[in-house]
């Protein structure tokens, strides 16, 4: 099964797991399951209008998903699926 | 409130200062009892913002993954960012607010003529509408102007 590492600061909504193993073939799918299993995940990672929230980049192995194929992005058994904070800033 | 220690926020002045023009920007770990974190390592990490880098930072985000991962490598969590406002106050600017996230602490750097001046902290919530300052806490012997 594919795994998904958690940030951190997460961990408090995944009874503190470092990483889960969620079935699924699609990113979205994946992500779907993950939220459902562990709801306080969700507001975290979507907005009200159900899309990621800008500040949440999701990683298959090294690559982001928004250079592939975004929430269809295809992930095989073996993949990790990393969830990884986009910060910046400025004055 | 976050506490930041001697050696990471000595670290911390001294990257500001260094890269002064320019923004700074680092990672912070430590650890938290719930209603304090104690900063205890400060990680500079590069500022990849493609433009002028003397008003913006960005960090790459395969830098977050590896300080998250020095940090369970010490047994501490990545638990703050921090970046520096050259020749500015440190407050939380609307392109802060807009590209943070609420699961850090946000430490800004005020840094005037290439000298550290003050900073505080800052709590994003979720929707990036708001920050609430932080109480921070320094070491007493920095080298505040
Ligand atoms: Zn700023």
């Amino acid at each position: 099964m594919p795994k998904v590492m958690i940030p951190t600061p997460l961990r408090q909504y995944t009874d503190k797991k470092d990483s889960v193993e969620v079935a699924g073939a699609t990113v979205g799918e994946i992500l779907g399951t993950l939220t459902t299993t562990y709801p306080d995940l969700k507001k975290n990672l979507y907005n009200d209008e159900g899309k990621l929230r800008s500040f949440v980049n999701v990683y298959v192995n090294d690559e982001d998903i928004r250079y592939l194929s975004k929430d269809k992005t295809e992930v095989g058994a073996g993949d990790t699926v990393t969830i990884v904070p986009s910060i910046a800033g400025g004055r | 409130m976050i506490r930041i220690g001697d050696d990471a926020w000595q670290v911390m002045v001294d990257h500001a200062e260094a890269v002064f023009p320019n923004e700074c920007c680092g990672a912070m770990l430590g650890s938290s009892d719930g209603e304090t974190k104690i900063v205890t390592v400060a990680l500079p990490l590069e500022n990849v913002h493609a433009g002028q880098q003397a008003t913006r930072y960005e960090l790459r985000p395969e830098d977050l993954l590896k300080a998250e991962k020095a940090a369970r490598a010490r047994g501490l969590d990545l638990i703050g960012i921090f970046h520096s406002h050259p020749d500015h106050d440190a407050y939380f600017s609307e392109t802060d607010l807009k590209n943070s996230c609420p699961w850090y602490s946000f430490v800004v750097m005020s840094v005037k003529a290439g000298r550290y001046n003050h900073a505080k902290s800052f709590l994003p919530n979720m929707e990036q509408t708001e920050a609430p300052e932080e109480a921070l806490e320094l070491p007493a012997t920095n080298r505040s102007a």
